[in-house]
């Protein structure tokens, strides 16, 4: 990656390049530079250097060198998360698991894999697919983001209204402790295993627990049939009663997306055209899956409530590539908003979505107050919104008034009983925002939990929590002060 | 101690007096019945601040779970903390009191033509309290998941009083650390629950259950088969092995019996059903819906019960159940052995296990010694295939001559750093959860 020319003047990234070589340490600002962020681009931090482990015990090494240096440390997998849980404060060392992508191992008769945390999440589907197996938790970004940073996040994506988030998926991790011990929790996948969750535990906990280096995930077989749908409403509040009424008829949709007016002529610009009827206010896309026989009914049933609620059209796929491009219509939403806005910030409230036509009135009230229009396109079955706010940072004040937009969604979302993530993660951008939801005395109740895994909090130290004060400035070791490992 | 509780609850729900005449202990003299979380709270307060042990618990049907005293200063019942504090139909959420049945829980849910799939036994004692605490789940978990698949949110008083909530109301939620989690199963070793919101389920349209019966020499086929339906499109929502004994209890044979359980649309449980039927024709018994319900309301009363409700019929043999974690592929093996080693050792077992989940639990019935050895027998079958066999169900005095959970895990340190962080001064359940916790 860089060639060794000199001796290096920081004493840390000496002490790293001892422990995996030195091609496997970028430290010269050039290189750094792509690890300032991750997919939420707001902030930006220069990290120290970046370590790419190849295996467990690297990891291990380098942790322990690191904390007994006292230096704060993050790690990273492709860097797709969207609340900036891995990027820098300033002065982290970055460990980078991209390196550590094997697939370990594989057992279709009891239904797990083994993998290592830079794994990529679809290319588990695609090892499997060709027996009939898949692997469930499938995030927009399935096809960059790795699992390592899914169980970090505990991420979720459309199809986790029938088979869960990847909590649900996750059998048995062997991690990295803030203290570099190597700790296995639930061995080769045993359910159940006596003792806390603590697989419950690590799994969202946005990096600040653990360093996960290697995960046993839950494979799933393949449903004999599906059957997708397109419904398109005149209006928004027929569409959302819609929403609850499919919830509650009895049937448990595999997937129930919606997008409104605005985000349908994002996506209609951007590369996947569908072709949706013009005028309409919004449209839901609706799977349903399982075995042959039971499929017809279930959407029949499906069509007949979405009448009931004044449906203008639904839809069928008639064919595996129509149903294709029906979901990449939708799943490439977020960056189709660049089509029609030059910048959008993407929010990720969750609300009963029972109350999904009062809160999306309440954030067109925002929108007009903000005069920032707003796209909605999200996992309408789980109450899980993603307010897109599309605003041009070249126009003076319009960034601000986009957070603030943001924000009050984040805030009308909380009131209704909603939770202010649903798979994105606090990360940097919504530690605040953990007060919306939390009072002060359950906010301690998890930090207690953090002091007990990372008690120096040298592990992505800055994240997660509401900052007491302004005294939450990332610690950083003098080079001198480093010792051996 | 008990005038002192006098003024934080009403007399009438402070009761001293003798320990049930009961071997499985976890009992106290002292006696708190809370109706309120604030009630709850004020106990803790009180007995943090005094140094008192506390024993939370249900309708006590986990009395026999775990724990090596026979009394603490105070047992805290839940039992009526109950009722439905909120039903969000269109959500499909529920908040709900710890001390409410599970039945009573699907009760209320029926007319809605939803419900929470916890198939536990005991369903008109167990409450979701409990159920929680225990993590305590059935066959059904192979569709439906168990207890962390469905609780969204918490309500938990900490040992020193002050109430916690966890995770939230909405059924996708990464907000902070997913504290749900530690409490699910932890016993009653760091919080006393006080309000469960869980994620419900439509009822299935239709159900039908098949029982199948393998000859007795004929393993073999029973792993074929197993092997075959798993590798096929259907989707059971219960797929559980019986042994001989149980299947003679209920299903009509007394040889290996396969229960495999549907719960879909019409339609596709009668596909499924023609599945089965076509590849293995002999002796199908077959029951469909309320017939089908009814089994499964049988199949729920097998396991021993510490509330009193014993099996039926009566017997005066001393009972234990043992819980089995393996690999879905080592259930079925593991099951052949722990009829073989009850066999040799003289002890009556009735056992189940669920080829697709991993779970297996065994009754077993027979001499303390007896009883004991082959619970470290089990244990041995079951660690030699890195799976692991802990004690469920005990009487306090073998309980005291055995390690119910089985040693600790290598990560123990950090259970024990959470316990100390959480109730440093020990005062819920102790000693009641792994490596003494």
């Amino acid at each position: 990656m860089f060639k060794k020319t000199s001796a290096v003047a920081d004493a840390v990234v000496r002490g790293l390049q001892d422990i995996v070589g030195p091609d496997k340490v970028l430290y010269q600002s050039a290189d750094l530079l792509a690890y300032e962020c991750d997919a939420y681009t707001l902030h930006k931090g220069m990290p120290r250097a970046v370590v790419f482990p190849g295996s467990t015990e690297d990891v291990a090494a380098i942790v322990k060198f690191l904390n007994r240096n006292r230096v704060p440390f993050i790690a990273r997998g492709a860097g797709t998360g969207l609340s900036g849980g891995a990027i820098p404060l300033g002065g982290e060392v970055i460990i980078s698991l991209v390196q550590m992508k094997k697939l370990l191992h594989l057992d279709l008769t009891n239904r797990y894999a083994v993998v290592q945390p830079g794994y990529i999440n679809l290319q588990l589907t695609n090892a499997i697919a060709d027996r009939g197996y898949y692997y469930a938790p499938d995030p927009s970004s399935q096809g960059n983001c790795t699992i390592g940073g899914n169980v970090a996040e505990n991420a979720g994506g459309a199809h986790c209204l029938k088979y869960g988030v990847t909590t649900n998926h996750v059998l048995g991790l062997e991690v990295v402790l803030p203290n570099g011990e190597i700790v296995e929790i639930g061995g080769a996948g045993m359910p159940d295993a006596p003792g806390y969750d603590l697989i419950g535990l690590l799994t969202g906990s946005e990096g600040t627990l653990a360093i996960v280096t290697k995960i046993v995930v839950r494979i799933l077989k393949v449903p004999q049939d599906k059957r997708t749908a397109l419904a398109y409403f005149d209006s928004i509040e027929d569409a959302s009663r819609a929403v609850s009424a499919i919830i509650s008829c009895g049937i448990v949709p595999a997937a129930l997306e919606m997008m409104d007016r605005i985000a349908i002529e994002g996506v209609e610009k951007a590369a996947f055209p569908v072709g949706h009827p013009k005028g309409i206010a919004a449209l839901l896309l609706i799977e349903v899956d399982g075995i042959a026989e039971g499929i017809e009914d279930q959407i029949r049933d499906i069509a007949e409530v979405c009448r009931k609620c004044n449906v203008r059209e639904v839809k069928i796929a008639q064919t595996e590539a129509e149903r294709a491009l029906w979901w990449a219509n939708r799943k490439t939403g977020f960056a189709a908003m660049g089509t029609i806005s030059p910048d959008y910030l993407v929010q990720d409230d969750v609300i009963p979505r029972s109350r999904l036509p009062e809160v999306l009135a309440r954030i067109q009230q925002i929108s007009e107050a903000s005069g920032l229009r707003i796209a909605n396109i999200f996992h309408a079955g789980d109450g899980n919104l993603h307010p897109l706010v599309l605003f041009d940072s070249r126009k003076p004040g319009e960034s601000e008034r986009a957070v603030q937009a943001s924000m009050a969604c984040l805030k009308a979302c909380a009131d209704a009983g909603g939770s202010i993530t649903g798979e994105h993660g606090v990360g940097l951008e919504k530690k605040e925002a953990m007060r919306l939801i939390f009072t002060d005395e359950e906010i301690e109740a998890q930090m207690a939990v953090r002091r007990v895994f990372n008690p120096n909090d040298l592990l992505n130290p800055g994240k997660l929590f509401p900052t007491p004060g302004r005294c939450a400035e990332t610690k950083q070791a003098e080079p001198e002060a480093v010792t051996g490992h | 101690m008990a005038a002192t509780l006098d003024t934080l609850l009403p007399p009438e729900r402070v009761q001293s007096g003798p320990v049930p005449d009961d071997p499985f202990g976890n009992h106290a003299f002292t006696r708190v019945y809370p109706e309120s979380e604030e009630e709850i709270a004020a106990v803790l307060r009180y007995a943090h601040e005094k140094g008192l042990s506390v024993i939370p618990s249900g309708n006590g049907t986990k009395r026999g779970y775990g724990g090596l005293e026979e009394t603490a200063d105070i047992l805290l019942s839940l039992a009526r903390m109950t009722g439905i504090t909120e039903h969000s139909a269109g959500d499909l959420t529920m908040a709900v009191r710890p001390g409410t049945t599970i039945e009573a829980i699907n009760e209320a849910l029926k007319p809605y033509g939803q419900m929470l799939p916890l198939d536990v036994p005991w369903p008109e004692e167990a409450t979701i309290g409990g159920v929680i605490a225990a993590n305590d789940s059935g066959p059904k978990r192979l569709k439906y998941g168990s207890a962390r698949d469905m609780v969204i949110g918490l309500r938990v008083v900490y040992p020193d009083g002050k109430v916690i909530r966890t995770g939230g109301n909405v059924v996708k939620n990464v907000a902070g650390y997913d504290m749900n989690k530690l409490f699910i199963g932890s016993m009653g070793t760091l919080g006393v629950i006080s309000e469960v919101r869980v994620k419900l389920r439509p009822l299935p349209p239709f159900q039908s259950l098949l029982l199948i019966p393998f000859d007795e020499a004929d393993h073999d086929a029973l792993s074929a088969f197993v092997i075959d339906l798993q590798n096929s499109h259907l989707e059971p929502s219960a797929l559980e092995l019986l042994s001989p004994r149980l299947a003679r209890r209920l299903a009509s044979g007394s040889t290996w019996t396969l229960a495999v359980a549907f719960e879909d649309r019409e339609k596709a449980v009668i596909a499924q059903e023609a599945w089965v039927k076509e590849k293995r024709a002999t002796d199908i018994i077959a029951f469909r819906q309320d017939a089908a319900a009814q089994w499964w309301r049988e199949f729920s009363r097998i396991a021993p019960n510490a509330a009193g409700r014993g099996p039926d019929p009566p017997t005066h043999a001393t009972e234990i159940a043992i819980k089995i974690g393996s690999k879905n592929a080592d259930v079925i093996p593991l099951l052949l052995t722990g009829d073989a080693l009850a066999e040799a050792l003289g002890v009556t077992m009735h056992g189940h296990g669920g080829v697709g989940h991993g779970i297996s639990r065994l009754y077993a019935q027979g001499a303390d010694a007896a009883l004991l050895q082959y619970v470290e027998e089990v244990r041995r079958a079951a660690e030699d295939k890195e799976g692991y066999a802990i004690v469920t169900h005990m009487p306090l005095s073998l309980r005291r001559r055995c390690d119910v959970w089985g040693g600790k895990p290598t990560h123990f340190p950090l259970l024990r750093a959470i316990k100390q962080s959480i109730d440093p001064k020990r005062v819920l359940n102790p000693r009641r959860f792994v490596g003494g916790l």
